[in-house]
């Protein structure tokens, strides 16, 4: 592309060289245009939106001429009762996520690729990917039905070697395992695209060099495979630490009863509930903007981190 | 199981610790699969049942008393039809949106320009900062899209991750040097874009349309915040009141009455309902799994391809 372009003989001004690079570059951005478009529209504006973090939101003022009353509900979101309970409902449950969810798909990955058959390997890839078509809701429902006193099969089984049926979705206790749980199940499959097309561009060489060597299948793992994947695995940990108080509201939402709340009330569905629901608009906006201050400032340190450690960065 | 691997002619022996290995994949292999696919298989089989076997927990590995009672009831229930409608239109109308638009910012990106830099920069930005919910909410409501239509087809026209994912594609499938030749001849970016950029990109676009449709068609919540008219809500939205509920009948006070009022009393309503939810699941997953299996061959192509630089 830059040897189309005809060389400067002088140095231009500024405004001669906007002129000159939109003249040339004008239908690039003529196609960008709807794309910068919907950025704009729906994710910067709502980001000036944002102050109303710093304000009393009231309707008929709008966002900038409503009363400044600085960190106050900041304020009030820190002192309240639920505000330990809530920071510490989300991060175990996303720490508990990470702690299964992340070394799954590795495995499965490596598994897969040591896969001898063919056609019982595309088998097993095709099937792995599907429970991530599922939509939200049907994994709920799923979870509702299957785990359900009355008629779930889970509590049939239980009764079957003379267990009690379990109350799952009212007790507290199994609101984790069973968001986690049904969390991999959706998406462990999925999450192995990245590592399977890491482990298939390695070059093959690798591997027949290993074998003539007499290498065994767990030595080319160890050795091969490992190794390859250690980048990009360390990259998908930086980007899940980013999102660590951030959460599955559109899930937790669907997953809340009035019995569970003591381990399902994260901050994502409280910040829904409250401002949606009770029209609480400038407090729950400051507690989301704490959130994504808090998650940003952790994915910035995590990356300078790695990046200082091992050298392995997202930018 | 093949026994021995060959590298140009030469035949190697796999030696025992390979096959105990072998035999441990496979295993492995054969446990991943049941839990993935029986709570599916579970699904299918309890939809087709009579729902007395299935609230008896009866319903294991094969149908039982083969009834299409559910199914029947499902269809019957005409909200959920004319939400099936809203769905199609809605992951028809957004899905062509997206692809058109991300794939013409793709292209964009995949050349050099000047402010490149700044603009990759404030895309970026965006996956790891947002306004949140309430601003959102707000932003959408000043603009006079609150229960339009309209907004269920633009909200999330374009994902980051679909736009780095189109982008690494073009870069690294399409020749520099078409390029290169294409203006020879006199042509721009446009023409450039139009004629050989889309052509060639059959393999992404049906990734980004599985991506994309995929996503709408499975969505709730943007119909739950942004929605309040029960005629204009997706498909998502309606089964989030049959299925996300403790009670039996679910908690759409429609979803029951639509089976207790033919005259069959309440306890026949009570059984059709437990196996109508069944139905649900199988009658809206559907149109999803098998557009993912028909794409299937693209789609784990184009993923690899995408994803690699991503």
């Amino acid at each position: 592309m830059s040897d189309l372009r005809l060389p400067a003989l002088k140095k231009n001004t500024l405004r001669q060289r906007f002129t000159m690079a939109l003249s040339r570059d004008w239908q690039l951005w003529v196609l960008l245009l709807p794309a910068l478009l919907f950025f704009l529209i729906f994710c910067y504006f709502p980001m000036y939106g944002v102050q109303i973090a710093f304000r009393e939101y009231k309707p008929a003022f709008g966002i900038t001429d409503s009363e400044w009353v600085g960190l106050e509900h900041f304020a009030e979101f820190f002192s309240s009762y639920y505000c330990g309970r809530m920071f510490y409902n989300t991060i175990i449950l996303n720490i508990y996520g990470l702690a299964f969810g992340f070394p799954l798909p590795i495995l499965m990955a490596i598994m897969l690729n040591q896969l001898n058959g063919k056609r019982f390997k595309g088998f097993a890839q095709t099937a792995i990917y599907v429970p991530h078509f599922i939509s939200t809701v049907v994994l709920a429902g799923m979870i509702y039905l299957f785990f359900s006193p009355s008629s779930g099969i889970i509590n049939k089984i239980i009764e079957l070697f003379g267990g009690e049926s379990i109350y799952f979705m009212i007790e507290a206790g199994w609101f984790r395992p069973l968001f986690v749980g049904s969390d991999v199940w959706q998406n462990a499959g999925w999450n192995t695209i990245l590592y399977i097309a890491t482990l298939t561009s390695i070059d093959p060489q690798l591997y027949e060099a290993a074998t003539i060597d007499g290498a065994t299948r767990w030595g080319k793992i160890k050795h091969i495979d490992i190794p390859h994947l250690i980048p990009i695995a360390v990259m998908m940990l930086i980007l899940n630490c980013g999102s660590l108080l951030s959460s599955n509201t559109d899930k937790a939402l669907l997953m809340q009863t009035g019995g569970n709340m003591e381990t399902s009330d994260i901050i994502g569905v409280y910040v829904y509930n409250t401002g949606l629901g009770k029209a609480q608009y400038s407090y729950t906006s400051a507690i989301g903007l704490c959130l994504n201050v808090i998650n940003f400032a952790i994915i910035m340190s995590v990356n300078a981190i790695s990046r200082r450690l091992s050298e392995i960065s997202l930018f | 199981m093949a026994k021995a691997t060959e590298i140009r002619g030469i035949r190697i022996k796999e030696t025992r610790s390979d096959n105990i290995f072998n035999a441990c994949n496979l295993l492995f292999w054969f446990i991943v699969l049941f839990v993935i696919l029986y709570p599916l298989w579970l699904i299918i089989i309890a939809s087709v049942s009579d729902p007395d076997a299935v609230m008896a927990g009866q319903v294991l590995f094969l149908p039982k008393d083969f009834s299409v009672i559910g199914y029947k009831a499902v269809f019957e229930y005409a909200e959920l039809w004319s939400s099936y409608a809203n769905s199609i239109f809605y992951t028809v109308a957004g899905s062509i949106l997206s692809v058109i638009v991300t794939l013409a910012a793709a292209y964009s990106l995949s050349r050099k320009f000047a402010g490149k830099k700044w603009v990759n920069l404030a895309i970026t930005f965006t996956m790891f900062f947002s306004g949140g919910l309430i601003p959102i909410f707000l932003n959408v409501r000043d603009l006079g899209l609150y229960n339009t239509r309209t907004i269920l087809i633009i909200m999330n026209t374009v994902s980051v991750w679909n736009l780095m994912v189109a982008r690494t594609y073009i870069q690294s499938s399409i020749p520099n040097e078409l390029y290169e030749a294409a203006v020879m001849d006199g042509s721009n970016h446009f023409t450039y874009f139009f004629k050989c950029v889309l052509p060639l990109s059959g393999t992404i676009i049906a990734v980004l349309a599985v991506y994309y449709g995929v996503a709408r068609w499975n969505d709730y919540f943007t119909g739950l915040v942004f929605l309040r008219d029960r005629n204009k809500l997706p498909l998502q939205t309606i089964l989030r009141e049959i299925l996300a509920s403790l009670s039996i009948s679910g908690s759409s006070e429609t979803f029951f009455a639509s089976f207790a009022d033919n005259t069959e009393g309440l306890q026949e309503a009570m059984r059709k309902a437990e196996v109508a939810k069944y139905c649900c699941i199988v009658v809206s997953t559907v149109p999803a799994v098998i557009l993912y299996i028909f794409m299937q061959k693209y789609f784990v192509k184009g993923v690899m391809i995408g994803s690699l630089k991503g």
